[in-house]
């Protein structure tokens, strides 16, 4: 599993690179040649899109989604269980939803190109299938893990008070 | 009925732990529900939507401009350059904090990083001078919240997108009323430590000064770049955020030398990871604000804010009073994400200046970092410093206080935001 | 046979835009014609999304009605990019002609097949360049003016080959990009230049009429599909009242706009015919560039049409 994860944190470095190297290369273009490449504009919007919704299933995994804890932690475990199962059953109809969604708007979005690449543009708006998928499992997981009564304390809360400060892991190690 | 089934949903599942972004999520559901038309493709279409825009790039590249700034060493050379010149005042090491604040805040957007990077810096030396330590801790976490207010903003950036309001007005128009939360800091910090005996350090000659110049210089003229860019055309504030990323690397890696490039790959991680907290939360906010947009919520609390409705001033400060009790309990993000689609429409109507409301919610929404009891920047703070909450809320209070009345000034007197904005903006 | 309903429809524009008046005529047209069942409801400014997303949503049915570009259809169907070629129309007297005829309804036969029904044409008008560097009065002046255009293929292209350099950038950008002088110029309908302050930051006009952008009253087909035939038959009835009032306001508009840009100080210019002429010389090779996107079945439709209505 940590593998697949590493994988994708790969994925994550390479698209934001790209995305630094188009934008900044147009900045050069304009002011030193006086031209611009507009596939770039479009393409560094896709990848982000990817970062954005590949990243919401890796930071579901490393419990990094900002949530406010106060209440919850205040429970005992028992109640701290009940939450939690509310809460990852929540997620996964959402996630439920989210896949619906976009497989009755599937057809819609293969059939519109992207106005500068032409590209399809289910492969950007596709990419929600991924974050439905990744973080419907996570979800179920975690309930099965609640089921079976295998659940630890410290993963009934996986959520972050902190939305800026994120540690910066250990160059090439997975975060666990 | 709507406002009841918006906060209760809301609110009931940000309480059971889950993740802001899915409460939102399940706060969308709920509206539907309520407006008797569950539509799945709603859901998937406008969560990408929300994301697939051009000018929230700025978001990963001003975070990992942040990133390689904090790695390449130039928090470190705008204290030690500010140490110099102030160092040997009475309350010096105070002056430098603000000084040093204000400088992060226009090379980076973070409010816990900024206070974080300038306290493990300072707050070692105010102890052993003698200073106050939750009176230092507590200036330096007002300090970090100037961050979000002067650009480059995450925050500024968000609401912007959010509210479709130029980003480029937003930045130049959060300059001065950034500057006046630092002037803010010296004069409540001139009066609170007026009779403090700490040791102070000696004077500097021109020389030690000029050579801290020179070494800071990288670090010291990127604050200019950045504003002056904007200001000039240079270019766009996704542009800008792009620019700052390459030059940060560029000092950091080969000219102060302090960057290896192995740490480049775990930066990029962490700050695509971060992006795509920030960011996916943006994208399930645009979900509840199609549906704010289509229920009768912003009519609701136009209808509730009313009596209010005719006078701009007073409108206002009953705005930013709500946002300030908001502020208390949700974080930077959440309140921006929730109540920006809520208020946009009231604003509108009220003909009250976008811009000019954005700044002061913006300012208000950083406020709300260090207001008691939900706040990141005292989380930090109390760990920066080794002290507990109590002890750094005592010395917090008048720096908190500082800002609220800056905050206040600009509800009573738009001008002290307009006029500079039309001076910065004079072709 | 008429039940209660409302029509919510999604705007890129503002409300005191001529759209606003064509909605409010269509909007009392449906009232009255169906005895107060049938509502207009505008959202504006983007409120429901841009143009392109919320023509996804008419597609899949969560929206009623967009009144739209042609933009988000080229990217389903490229054969509307015919709309984005330079001087394609010679005045808004053929551009109706073409556009109520045989043509228009051809294009708008294409749509259903894609989740669509197009009401009506509306339009947003014929587009101008303004820029802060100099007034154009020949192709040779766009050289190195760095221009704001829509992200779309063919216009990128015109004025590449203009030879200016072309900046895609978001609508809401434009003021401030033109402000901070990130670009020099942009090029839109008379309406828009007035109603985004673009005065207030550009100082030169230039009439060049380089494209007539038509506008589309775009309504969801699954929607369609469950009305009542009275019911169709009431919308599209009213849309063609809504399109008489909105083309009329939003001519009459373009000439209170011109007064108005010039009364803010802009500086106004035509180009002399000669140049006119070499302008659309040199832009021939658009075409002829996109004539395998767009479908030469199209353009021979278009230009055929056009060759009629010229009367030559
Ligand atoms: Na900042
Ligand atoms: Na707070």
């Amino acid at each position: 599993m940590s593998r697949v994860f590493q994988a994708i944190e790969a994925l994550l470095a390479v698209m934001l690179s790209a995305m630094v190297v188009m934008v900044f290369g147009n900045v050069v273009l304009r002011y030193a040649f006086n031209s611009g490449i507009t596939v770039s504009e479009e393409l560094a919007r896709f990848f982000f899109v990817w970062i954005t919704f590949i990243g919401a299933v890796v930071a579901m995994h490393d419990g990094s989604h900002l949530g406010m804890d106060g209440f919850v932690r205040t429970l005992s475990r028992r109640g701290k269980v009940i939450c939690f199962t509310l809460s990852q059953s929540l997620i996964l109809i959402c996630c439920a939803m989210l896949f619906w969604g976009t497989w009755l708007q599937h057809e819609v979005n293969a059939s519109t190109m992207a106005p500068v690449t032409e590209i399809p543009m289910i492969w950007v708006y596709g990419v929600s299938y991924v974050s439905a998928l990744g973080i419907g499992a996570h979800a179920l997981i975690k309930l099965w893990r609640v089921a079976t009564g295998r659940i630890r304390d410290n993963e009934l809360i996986d959520i972050s008070e902190n939305e800026e400060i994120h540690p910066i892991p250990v160059a090439g190690g997975a975060d666990r | 009925m709507t406002i009841a089934i918006f906060t209760g949903s809301l609110l009931g599942a940000i309480m059971l732990g889950m993740p802001i972004a899915f409460a939102l999520f399940v706060c969308a559901i709920a509206l539907m529900l309520l407006q008797g038309n569950i539509d799945t493709t709603i859901l998937s279409q406008k969560l990408v939507e929300g994301a697939d825009s051009f000018p929230l790039l700025a978001i990963p590249f001003f975070m990992l401009a942040g990133e390689l700034m904090n790695a390449g060493g130039i928090s470190k050379r705008i204290v030690t350059f500010a140490l110099t010149f102030v160092g040997h005042l009475r309350g010096g090491l105070g002056f430098v904090a603000i000084f040093a604040s204000v400088m992060m805040a226009a090379i980076s957007g973070s409010a816990a990083a900024d206070a974080a990077a300038i306290g493990a810096l300072l707050i070692p030396m105010m102890r052993q001078a003698g200073y106050d330590v939750p009176r230092s801790a507590g200036l330096i976490a007002a300090g970090g919240v100037i961050a979000p207010v002067i650009p480059p903003s995450i925050g500024l950036i968000v609401f912007g997108v959010i509210a479709n309001v130029s980003i480029g007005k937003l930045f130049l128009a959060g300059i001065v009323p950034g500057l006046m939360m630092g002037l803010s800091l010296v004069l409540a910090w001139l009066w609170v430590a007026r009779r403090d005996k700490v040791t102070i350090l000696p004077r500097q000659n021109w020389g030690v000064r000029l050579r801290a110049g020179i070494d800071g210089i990288w670090a010291l003229i990127m604050p200019v770049g950045i504003i002056g860019g904007l200001k000039f055309g240079i270019f766009t504030p996704t542009e800008a955020g792009v620019v700052a990323c390459v030059y940060a690397f560029v000092v950091g890696a080969f000219i102060y030398r302090e960057l290896p490039l192995r740490q480049l790959y775990p930066i990029l991680v962490a700050s695509a990871k971060s992006t795509s907290v920030i960011v996916f939360l943006i994208a399930t906010a645009l979900i509840s604000a199609w549906l704010i947009t289509l229920s009768e919520l912003p009519e609701q609390v136009a209808t509730m804010l009313s009596p209010f409705m005719d006078n701009k001033i007073l409108l206002m400060f009953v705005i930013m009073a709500i946002v300030v009790i908001v502020g208390t309990a949700l974080d930077f993000a959440p309140t921006l994400m929730i109540l920006t689609p809520v208020l946009m429409p009231v604003i509108k109507q009220a003909g009250i200046d976008p811009v000019y409301f954005g700044v002061l919610f913006i300012m208000n929404n950083a406020i709300g970092l260090i207001t008691p009891p939900v706040g990141i920047v005292l989380n930090v703070m109390c760990g920066v410093a080794n002290i507990s909450m109590n002890e750094l809320m005592k010395g917090l209070w008048p720096f908190l206080w500082a800002e609220l009345i800056v905050l206040f000034l600009l509800v009573l007197f738009p001008d002290l935001v307009m006029v500079p904005l039309a001076w910065l903006t004079r072709p | 046979q008429f039940q209660n309903r409302t029509i919510r429809v999604s705007n890129g524009v503002s409300k005191e835009h001529p759209m606003g008046n064509g909605l409010a005529a269509m909007g009392a047209c449906t009232l009255e014609k169906t005895g107060g069942k049938m509502k207009i409801q505008p959202y504006w400014d983007g409120a429901l999304g841009n143009d392109l997303t919320a023509t996804q949503s008419v597609r899949t049915g969560s929206l009623e009605m967009v009144l739209t570009s042609t933009a988000p259809l080229t990217s389903i169907i490229p054969a509307f990019g015919v709309f984005d070629l330079p001087f394609l129309f010679n005045d808004e007297k053929e551009a109706d002609q073409l556009l109520d005829g045989k043509v228009g309804a051809w294009f708008s036969d294409k749509l259903p097949a894609v989740g669509a029904v197009n009401l009506s044409w509306w339009e947003n008008g014929f587009r101008h360049t303004t820029n802060s560097r100099r007034p154009i009065t020949k192709a040779e002046d766009f050289s190195g003016v760095k221009m704001r255009v829509m992200q779309n293929n063919i216009f990128i292209d015109t004025f590449k080959e203009l030879g200016s350099n072309a900046v895609p950038l978001a609508f809401s950008e434009i003021y401030s990009a033109l402000e901070t002088r990130t670009v020099d110029g942009q090029e839109n309908p008379f309406n828009n230049i007035e109603n985004m302050k673009f005065y207030e930051v550009q100082k030169y006009l230039t009439l060049t009429k380089h494209a007539y952008s038509p506008t589309l009253v775009l309504f969801s087909k699954k929607v369609w599909d469950g009305l009542s035939p009275e019911e169709q038959n009431v919308l599209k009835e009213c849309a063609a009242v809504g399109q008489k009032e909105q083309r009329k306001v939003n001519r009459e508009k373009a000439e209170v706009s011109l007064t108005n840009l010039k009364s803010q100080g802009m500086q106004i210019n035509e180009i002399a015919p000669e140049e006119m002429a070499r302008m659309r010389d040199k832009l021939r090779v658009i075409n002829d560039r996109h004539a395998a996107s767009i479908g030469r079945e199209t353009l021979d439709l278009v230009f055929g049409e056009l060759k009629r209505i010229r009367g030559n």
